[in-house]
């Protein structure tokens, strides 16, 4: 079933109402009590902000051309997709869900003035070693055509789901110096404010990255960074510099912790002919040389 | 369309090739103050205050009061953006007549370089007779910015006409914007500093930390050695009480470098090398060419110690690691040395910039590299090999220190002197560059 919105949801009211219930115990998470909403949520005529555009792409260093940035994208989407998630029916704690990964196909370049219709909703519940991950699924349409869409995986921790559902399929906890590159070929220097700066231009206020405080609520000892953030940023660092027809992937491997500096090695497969084809992009922590995420672009044949 | 100036003017002063061999450029002499450790004794000199001095030591030392010289061509990396005009302004604050026309030029270490380049060609052209180039650069008396944030508020504010726009600008303001912006030597594409990048480097070509030490020592003895013998007499002119670089010591040893701690690539696997002592330091300093036309020199009895021949600029792909942030140069020297005929064995003095002792021994050994030349430089086999004993014979920036804009022309100044001194045979001069790039030169004695 497809749930027609009749306006933007609110992010904060969304958080805000998701933060009002996980301080209330006594919901119920029994194994064999998960289960997930089947209805999808649609939202039309979503325009883009362009001076939240423009900040978005000087926040990733990006060019500023006439379209819309892959990661911009999710933005748009994203108030959709969390308005799946705040449903009452929808099993899993919004707030403090873990972002483990996301697979993108941006089709065809959105114009930053298109009017677009956002469809959401949520699949694919199936255990993880620490709880219980979930895919939310995403399709931006401009003109009844589909030009961008997107997989993103979250991990409620410590919940459990229905051991009638198959075995755990994750790969085991990543080690230190598991397949770094001996050669990093940037930094990024990520201060204690990048988190609040994203949440400006995306909306998206959730108290994990803004700072202290707010993430001790949740139970870390300090924010991290939004893991669409650091997608973004590695979207405009390797990718092909055009405004679509190419698909990436990103795995959150570990947090990042703001503030911090952050290692990063982006492999670019460029033919003599200087012509895009992909790249694999790894960023680390130095010290503890361990992989924060992971990830491969790739043109789209 | 415009035609070609050859076709209206064929004289031999329009250009080169068809017409015939331009005539000469030549540098007549140098100037710089002494360079200091940033933070030191120059800390309260601005850009503006050591390129004058610079150029004032220059103007004494050749009687150049009150002239009007071609073109001066200068300019600074950590900049200001009040000195928009920098090299005119200190031309306006020196002895040099009011009425010499100047330029900015920015091309990060080889500005100074670059200057040289510049003037010597409108020189060869005939567009002009004479010309001051040169560099200055301040990391102690370094502009700082306000934040972005803070900037855009001002701006905001400055544009906005009612009051309530001014105030609605005004509460766009966080306290975090607050704080400066510092200007920092990371690389703005990858965030790695250029320390960082050179520490990739290093260890790409397995320089070791015995190598560097001891480039970084032979630097600081034949530079003290120069100094010792007076070579730089009539090449640099004491300021503010400093009459030589401060980061010299005459007196360091192998053991003593050995003993310093690894500063830079301490995040890779392979072991860290790269310490403050093979490593140029942030240094303030100014340094100036005087350059001429044969006529010019002869008409006002003026030394000729070179001829400034030819020179090439390369940049490399380093965003993504494909090639080292400071290895242009190694790229630029085929392309000048087969331009010019010459191999290694044409040259008498080797003059590579010692940003980092690493980035020396990498371009060396890249040179060496038979594979390297063939595949990165399309070359049919290495380049050749830089005889160690005509490279840097009276020291480099390793113990001078390295004011960024201003190596050029202390390396030009210093070069020309040498084969001056010499009376015969070349010098090859190699300065990298931030942001990939890099260039190369050849003077030539008279």
């Amino acid at each position: 079933m497809e749930q027609l919105l009749h306006a933007p949801p609110r992010l904060t009211a969304l958080y805000a109402a998701a933060l009002a219930r996980s301080a209330k115990p006594g919901r119920s998470r029994e194994a064999g009590s998960l289960r997930l909403p089947t209805d999808r949520h649609r939202l039309d005529g979503v325009t883009a902000v362009p001076e939240k555009v423009r900040e978005f792409q000087h926040l990733m260093r990006s060019p500023q051309t006439a379209f819309l940035p892959s990661g911009y994208l999710h933005i748009v989407a994203f108030p959709v997709a969390v308005s799946v998630l705040a449903r009452p029916d929808f099993p899993l704690p919004l707030l403090g869900m873990i972002h483990l990964r996301n697979e993108v196909q941006h089709l065809r370049p959105v114009p930053t003035d298109a009017r677009l219709s956002v469809v959401a909703g949520v699949e694919n519940l199936r255990p993880h070693r620490s709880g219980t991950q979930v895919d939310v699924v995403v399709e931006v349409e401009a003109a009844g055509v589909p030009v961008w869409t997107g997989r993103s995986t979250y991990l409620a921790k410590g919940i459990q789901a229905s051991s009638t559902l198959s075995a755990p399929s994750t790969p085991a906890e990543p080690g230190r110096d598991e397949g770094l590159p001996a050669f990093p070929t940037g930094e990024w220097s990520l201060s204690a404010d990048t988190g609040r700066r994203y949440a400006a231009v995306s909306g998206d206020y959730n108290p994990i990255h803004l700072g202290v405080p707010s993430a001790r609520l949740l139970g870390m000892k300090r924010p991290i960074a939004h893991g669409m953030y650091l997608a973004s940023r590695m979207v405009a660092e390797a990718g092909p510099g055009e405004d679509a027809g190419f698909r990436w992937t990103v795995e959150f491997r570990t947090p990042v912790p703001l503030p911090s500096k952050i290692l990063l090695s982006a492999q670019v497969d460029r033919s003599d002919s200087a012509k895009w084809h992909g790249a694999e992009v790894v960023a680390w922590d130095p010290r503890r040389r361990r992989a924060h995420f992971v990830g491969r672009l790739e043109a789209l044949g | 369309m415009n035609s070609l100036p050859s076709e209206q003017n064929p004289t031999p002063e329009s250009g080169a090739g068809a017409v015939g061999k331009p005539r000469a450029a030549v540098v007549i002499g140098g100037n710089r103050i002494p360079f200091a450790r940033s933070g030191g004794s120059y800390a309260y000199s601005s850009n503006q205050d050591m390129l004058t001095a610079a150029l004032d030591g220059l103007v004494a030392r050749f009687g150049l009061q009150g002239d009007r010289i071609g073109e001066v061509a200068a300019g600074a990396v950590l900049k200001h953006s009040r000195d928009f005009n920098l090299t005119r302004e200190a031309v306006l604050g020196s002895a040099l007549a009011a009425d010499t026309p100047a330029y900015d030029v920015q091309q990060a270490c080889a500005t100074g370089l670059e200057t040289v380049i510049g003037l010597s060609n409108k020189i060869k052209l005939g567009q002009i007779e004479s010309g001051i180039a040169g560099g200055v650069d301040s990391a102690s008396d370094a502009p700082v910015a306000v934040s972005e944030g803070l900037r855009r508020v001002l701006l905001d504010f400055s544009r906005a006409r009612t009051t309530s726009q001014k105030l609605a600008a005004l509460r766009k303001l966080r306290p975090a914007d607050l704080s400066p912006d510092a200007p920092s030597t990371a690389e703005p594409r990858t965030g790695l500093s250029m320390g960082e990048h050179q520490a990739i480097t290093t260890a790409r070509w397995n320089i070791t930390r015995q190598a560097q030490d001891e480039l970084s020592l032979a630097s600081h003895v034949r530079m003290a050695e120069a100094y010792d013998r007076g070579f730089f007499d009539d090449l640099v002119t004491p300021f503010r009480g400093v009459s030589r670089d401060s980061n010299l010591r005459p007196d360091t040893s192998l053991s003593k470098l050995g003993s310093l701690k690894p500063v830079f690539g301490r995040n890779l696997a392979d072991e860290a090398t790269m310490t403050a002592g093979n490593s140029t330091p942030l240094t303030d300093g100014a340094a100036v060419v005087l350059l001429g036309s044969e006529e010019y020199a002869r008409e006002n009895n003026l030394p000729m110690l070179a001829n400034v021949v030819d020179a090439e600029a390369a940049a490399v792909d380093f965003v993504h690691g494909k090639e080292g942030l400071l290895m242009a140069p190694v790229y630029a020297m085929p392309r000048l040395l087969q331009r010019n005929n010459m191999t290694f064995d044409d040259f008498d003095f080797f003059e590579i910039h010692e940003a980092f002792a690493g980035t020396v021994l990498a371009s060396l050994a890249a040179w060496e590299d038979d594979d390297f030349c063939r595949k990165q430089l399309g070359l049919p086999g290495a380049l050749g090999t830089v005889d160690r004993s005509k490279l840097n014979v009276n020291g480099s920036s390793l113990a001078a220190g390295h004011p960024f804009a201003a190596t050029g022309a202390r390396i030009v100044a210093s070069l020309a002197k040498s084969l001056a001194e010499k009376g015969s045979g070349r010098g090859l001069i190699s300065v990298c560059a931030a942001g990939g790039q890099g260039v190369v030169a050849i003077l030539e004695a008279r």
